[in-house]
């Protein structure tokens, strides 16, 4: 007990050292403008949850009465609501983090065990003001096949929420978890910070799915970091398609063991006045590891994109691959692809990475009017197709909501 | 159903059709022939609307209607279509999922796999449009997408190339139910062929043919008899023949 209580001493400590440290990239935020967002009633049965806040979870893919193994939800700074299904009761765990620290001490052992805690004043405010978050563990060799979901809704005004969630995957567990993160009400001001701590044991299994919609005064700083085992496979896709203030995340994941795998899809829209700096390192340490990085961005009105991503060889047998593929519809848009390979006293791994931004493809939208489609018809199409959002999981409302989000957007832009 | 009068198209800055007069019934299907570079694939492109091919002189009508100021999918609705020679990949778009749509615009929603089944695209549904396409599947593709979307008027831009001769007898097949060939009380539909070997003209009866050299319609006639003339003398002969 005294360990743990010199431990989050520490991390206090260092904590307060660190709330003005501003982080090496995003613009900097006054988060003393903000205050933290307040409590809420917990409910036992999802029929009580409000239908504003189940809509906003929709928006953000999470469907709080589907069929899923387990469901997490916050709004505001508490845990409103968490279920596993009777199935999956035994096999896995889904909580508040607080919760699981009070139940769990030895969860210290993974509490700012992979993101540094005075990375920056983001990292810093999370400490030293959290506001719950996500603790989920799936029990070794537990296949977990339909999804578990955990949304975090904001629903006041000019507030700050700082989650710190875990994710533990015991030696050989499967899941397939989707993190839907919005604003209840899209006009209002507000911070959201996310640290999340990914552990994959053996043979782990996650695809991880995180879509955000936030507001247009919204600033949001994820702090994302992931551990992989012998043989383990980490999936990340980011959906981002709604217009916000900033956001600016480089999750990294540590591939320890050998053969273990990782890729990173980053999906993006960018509208609007948004500054969006999203990247992704792969640090590849063992024997076979693998890794891809990949990311889609279509940037219109004044958005400045950074699409960053970032390899990091530590051994011969590795081999990792970076791509951006970004698309501009406004020549006041940006799309910045900032992508760095590094080799450490392994000259034979083989890291590569290529990337190519430009306008959409005249030719391909006549071919389509040439089909019958209307001029809108055919970008909202490419665009689709360019995004390539077929992705695995996804509630049909939401992929539905997607993709006429696209089609307004392309719309809008002609 | 397709009149053309005086048609001067320029691409860039370089006049590429310098007063092309053709005149295409219903229910007739033509052949163009031409060397490289005569304005064969500028002539269909123009026709269609496409962007790029500006027309700088003469007047197009479509089944009594100008359309020379119309823009390219205006034409579609209308009944024209084009099989394209080089088509653009279309990423993260199946042949599927476009078929579906070119279906959806005739209010309609099967006939997809069926008709793919006919043209041999049924193993390309689910692969993007035009990536990796092999020259016989590039025009398979095309037929398929024309079939779907059943226009009045049909232009394909040189079927039999790229397709090996196990295939052509299927694109000629495709291009007879195109046209509506075997169907004779009923036909109405008319079209355009662009065609270097004249192969094709072994499946489909072509009503016409004409050739095209620098920039205008040199010579009309049986299309048998032309591609006979031209296989003995050459294109060159047709240019004297103008003259």
């Amino acid at each position: 007990m005294k360990v743990q209580e010199e431990y989050l001493r520490d991390l206090r400590e260092r904590a307060e050292k660190a709330l003005a440290k501003k982080a090496p990239l995003g613009p900097d935020i006054d988060l003393s403008q903000f205050y933290l967002c307040s409590p809420r009633e917990r409910v036992e049965d999802v029929r009580e949850i409000e239908d504003q806040l189940k809509e906003a979870a929709l928006y953000a893919g999470v469907e709080l009465e589907g069929e899923k193994a387990a469901t997490y939800l916050q709004v505001d700074r508490s845990a409103v609501y968490e279920r596993v299904q009777r199935a999956f009761q035994g096999k896995l765990e889904i909580m508040s983090s607080q919760e699981a620290l009070q139940k769990y001490p030895e969860l210290l052992e993974y509490w700012w065990g992979l993101v540094p805690v005075d990375a920056d004043k983001y990292t810093a405010f999370a400490e030293l003001c959290p506001t719950e978050g996500y603790f989920i563990r799936v029990f070794a060799h537990t296949k977990v096949e339909i999804p578990l979901q955990a949304c975090l809704l904001m629903s006041e005004r000019a507030r700050v929420q700082s989650v710190h969630n875990i994710v533990i995957l015991e030696e050989g567990a499967e899941a397939n978890l989707i993190t839907g993160c919005a604003s209840v009400r899209g006009n209002e001001s507000g911070v959201h910070i996310g640290v999340s701590e990914f552990y994959l044991g053996d043979n782990a299994r996650l695809t991880f799915t995180m879509v955000h919609n936030w507001g247009e005064a919204f600033h949001v700083r994820p702090r994302t970091a992931a551990r992989l085992g012998r043989n383990a496979f980490f999936s990340s896709t980011y959906v981002l398609l709604k217009p916000l203030a900033s956001i600016q995340a480089f999750p990294q994941v540590f591939l320890e063991g050998e053969g273990a795998q990782a890729t990173f899809q980053n999906i993006v829209f960018a509208k609007g006045n948004s500054y969006i700096d999203l990247g992704s390192t792969l640090v590849l340490k063992n024997k076979g590891c693998r890794g891809s990085s990949i990311s889609r961005v279509c940037a219109t009105d004044e958005a400045q994109v950074f699409a960053r991503g970032r390899l990091i060889a530590y051994h011969d047998e590795v081999q990792a691959h970076l791509e951006c593929k970004g698309m501009l519809f406004s020549p006041r848009a940006q799309i910045v692809s900032v992508p760095e390979l590094e080799v450490y006293g392994a000259p034979r791994a083989r890291l590569s990475h290529e990337a190519a931004v430009g306008p959409f493809e005249e030719e391909a939208v006549n071919y389509l009017r040439a089909r019958g489609l209307k001029k809108e018809e055919a970008l909202s199409l490419l665009t689709q197709g360019f995004l390539n959002l077929d992705l695995p999981g996804l509630p049909e409302a939401l992929r539905r909501y997607i993709e006429e989000i696209i089609r307004v957007t392309s719309r809008d832009v002609l | 159903m397709l009149y053309i009068e005086q048609l001067r198209v320029a691409v860039g800055d370089t006049l590429i059709l310098d007063g092309v007069n053709l005149e295409i019934q219903e229910g007739e299907v033509h052949v163009l022939l031409g060397p490289n570079g005569a304005g064969k694939t500028t002539l269909l492109m123009a026709i269609m609307g496409m962007p790029g091919y500006r027309i700088v002189g003469g007047r197009i009508f479509f089944r009594g209607k100008d359309i020379t100021n119309l823009d390219v999918e205006e034409r579609a609705r209308m009944g024209i279509g084009m099989a394209f020679q080089k088509v653009p990949t279309i990423s993260g778009i199946t042949l599927r999922t476009l078929g579906r749509l070119v279906l959806e615009k005739r209010g309609l929603t099967d006939a997809l796999e069926e008709t793919a089944s006919r043209v041999n695209c049924l193993y390309l549904l689910d692969r993007e449009v035009g990536k990796g396409f092999s020259g016989g599947e590039m025009k398979r593709a095309e037929l398929f997408q024309l079939l779907l979307q059943r226009p009045l008027f049909s232009m394909v831009d040189e079927p039999e190339s790229g397709v090996d001769l196990d295939s052509i007898a299927l694109v000629g097949q495709a291009l007879r139910e195109l046209f509506e060939r075997d169907q004779v009380r009923t036909k109405k539909r008319s079209g355009l062929i662009i065609t270097h070997t004249g192969y094709i003209l072994e499946y489909l009866n072509a009503d016409r043919g004409h050739v095209l050299m620098n920039g205008r319609i040199v010579c009309s006639g049986n299309p048998r008899d032309l591609f006979a003339d031209i296989r003995e003398r050459g294109y060159q002969e047709c240019a004297r023949c103008e003259r």
